[in-house]
């Protein structure tokens, strides 16, 4: 696991650290996923969505808001996913399983993905950012 | 006290022009030396940031339970000029009329206490927790009248009485609504989550008064020593969550649109008068119309199962008030001798107008708006009435709540949710959630005093105690 959750009063903070844009995105969704729905979660139902924006900020922001729209509107929890960035384009392969109350209700429903402090950065160690989930 | 900050009152502290970048009026925020402690920088950058807002009037305010959000500071409250200023999502939340009610009975202490059945009964009735779903199948067609018409719709449809809506701000529902500004992905949210409480810090209690401060207002108000009553505190669910995502999207190039410089992304937004801002507006108060719907029918659900379990009447259960604490709003101040429209966005702070108010039942005018503020869970919960210092000084606003000191992180590293129930329980308190987790996030400990907070709001004058009220029992979304 390569995020971590940071203190933050209200929301939730997670700090990511990647090798690339590809794993940042993936690990982000897993902690947002993690948040929502604990650890325990399966695959087996796909599901694909497709992200253009302007920014690799609003792309991220832009893709996890509609993981949460999806996740809610079909009842599914996700477990994996696999990302292809091409520029400002973003097509993500995810695998879930349905809601499940009894293994998936230890989590914090996720309001939004705020954009205060959102600032994706590339050094010599490859890729981090922070992120604010409102929850 | 951090480096830069002026103390200006006993309770009141200023964050002069300068403090960041860019501020056109000062910022202003309400704080006991105690709470002061707990004072994080970032909400105070927050408080400043909002002060670069284009058409801000006065001051950028902040209540006591001021805490690090995104956007606006928790508890933040701002006007601007309805002429020259903005509309921001960042000062509304993304949970748009997050809000609480308080609904009293006939029922005496007595008649609840250790009454587990009560607490079984309500939280199989009320849908609760992530992934919650009503049993209510809502067509188009109800979505729309909902985001319309909100409490008002419910209650003409059946999920209560007329005199509800005299209790609520707004009478129940905002008259700008508009619908065609809510995406179809907000309303597919909205479908499944009528009558749903949410989870994170949304709760139904059974709560009891314990202590009057202002007898006559308590008795205007409804409420007496020993007596039963029920606090519902939630919001627009995934409906309002998606109207600020999709107006975020919108109004952030507008922004660049309109040439507005921000601090910080969240704070993204649009000229009040720009298509972009009416659309938002629009928007927003479908969402809060739908939140007024929301907590309609979890009153009438809650109404039902007390009614079944003590063979009390529907209407021996009036409701003795309802507030937004999530909300942009068009209202009227006098400022610097001048009357004016204005735009107040408050982000977790409290209406709170005082006596006179045009928007106030008839009964109530003399006394000021009756203002909710929960506790934490365990902890006391206040009825407040609005005051004319507030409107003189904080736009008829006041706290929302006991604001948060410790994160989630800390939180489950302190206090497991199991003992957390146990240590309740012997003090008389019984906690229903789906899940422990939820619990321990919301632990008494990791919240301000509520005390406190209402103690500093009393001093300072912008809304005045009448009541305390304890928990008996307590359902975690």
């Amino acid at each position: 696991m390569s995020f971590e959750e940071i203190s933050h009063t209200a929301d939730v903070k997670i700090r990511v650290h990647a090798p690339t844009l590809e794993v940042l995105f993936s690990e982000t969704f897993s902690a947002l996923m993690e948040v929502m729905y604990g650890k325990n979660r399966a695959g087996g139902v796909f599901k694909e969505i497709r992200i253009e924006s302007s920014d690799n900020e609003s792309l991220l922001a832009d893709f996890l808001s509609e993981v949460l729209f999806v996740s809610e509107v079909e009842s599914l929890v996700f477990s994996d996913v696999i990302i292809r960035i091409d520029g400002l384009s973003l097509t993500a392969k995810l695998s879930g399983e349905p809601f499940d109350p009894v293994r998936h209700s230890g989590g914090s429903e996720v309001k939004g993905i705020s954009y205060s402090g959102l600032a994706i950065t590339h050094g010599a160690k490859g890729y981090m950012l922070d992120i604010i989930f409102d929850v | 006290m951090l480096e830069g900050i002026n103390r200006i009152g006993m309770h009141e502290w200023e964050v002069p022009v300068g403090y960041v970048a860019g501020m056109r009026v000062p910022g202003r925020f309400f704080l006991s030396e105690s709470l002061a402690r707990t004072l994080e920088p970032g909400a105070v950058q927050q408080l400043a940031n909002v002060a670069t807002l284009p058409g801000i009037l006065k001051n950028s305010l902040a209540m006591p339970d001021i805490h690090w959000g995104y956007g606006f500071p928790i508890g933040g409250v701002a006007a601007f000029s309805v002429d020259e200023g903005i509309i921001s999502p960042g000062g509304v939340g993304f949970d748009i009329n997050c809000g609480v009610r308080l609904l009293s009975t006939p029922l005496l202490h007595k008649d609840v206490a250790g009454r587990r059945d009560l607490i079984d009964e309500l939280f199989r009735t009320v849908p609760t927790g992530v992934g919650a779903k009503s049993a209510m199948k809502v067509s188009p067609r109800v979505l729309e009248d909902m985001m319309v018409k909100g409490a008002q719709w419910a209650v003409r449809t059946g999920y209560g009485v007329e005199r509800d809506l005299m209790r609520c701000e707004e009478g129940g529902f905002m008259k700008s609504a508009d619908i065609r500004a809510v995406s179809a992905k907000a309303k597919l949210r909205g479908f499944p989550q009528g009558g749903t409480l949410g989870s994170g810090n949304h709760f139904l209690e059974i709560q009891v008064v314990r202590e009057i401060f202002d007898p006559v207002a308590a008795k205007a108000f409804g409420l007496a020593l020993g007596q039963v009553c029920c606090m519902i505190h939630c919001g627009s669910r995934g409906l309002g969550h998606q109207v600020c995502t999709d107006h975020l999207k919108i109004l952030e190039s507008a922004t660049k649109k309109y040439h507005i410089t921000i601090p910080d992304r969240q704070l993204a937004c649009a000229p009040i008068t720009s298509s972009e801002g009416r659309t938002y507006f629009g928007a927003m108060a479908a969402a809060a119309n739908y939140a007024w719907a929301n907590r309609q029918m979890i009153t009438h659900a809650t109404r039902q199962v007390l009614s079944k379990m003590f063979r009390i009447e529907y209407d021996q259960m009036p409701l003795i008030y309802d507030v937004a604490h999530n909300v942009a709003k068009m209202e009227e101040h006098d400022l610097e001798g001048k009357h004016m429209n204005v735009c107040v966005h408050r982000k977790g702070a409290t209406r709170a107008f005082g006596p006179g108010s045009q928007d106030l039942p008839p009964d109530l005018s003399s006394i000021g708006q009756p203002v909710i503020i929960p506790g934490s869970m365990g902890t006391s919960s206040f009825v407040l009435h609005g005051t004319q210092f507030a409107m003189d000084r904080t736009f008829g606003s006041t706290c929302h709540g006991a604001g948060r000191i410790m994160s989630r992180t800390q939180a489950k590293k302190h206090l497991s949710g199991r003992e957390i129930t146990a240590n309740l329980l012997k003090e008389g308190i019984i906690v229903r959630a789906h899940s422990e987790n939820a619990i321990a996030d919301e632990a008494p400990d990791v919240y301000k005093p509520s005390d406190e907070v209402v103690n500093v709001v009393h001093e300072v004058g912008i809304s005045r105690l009448v009541a305390r009220l304890s928990p008996l029992g307590v359902i975690k979304g």
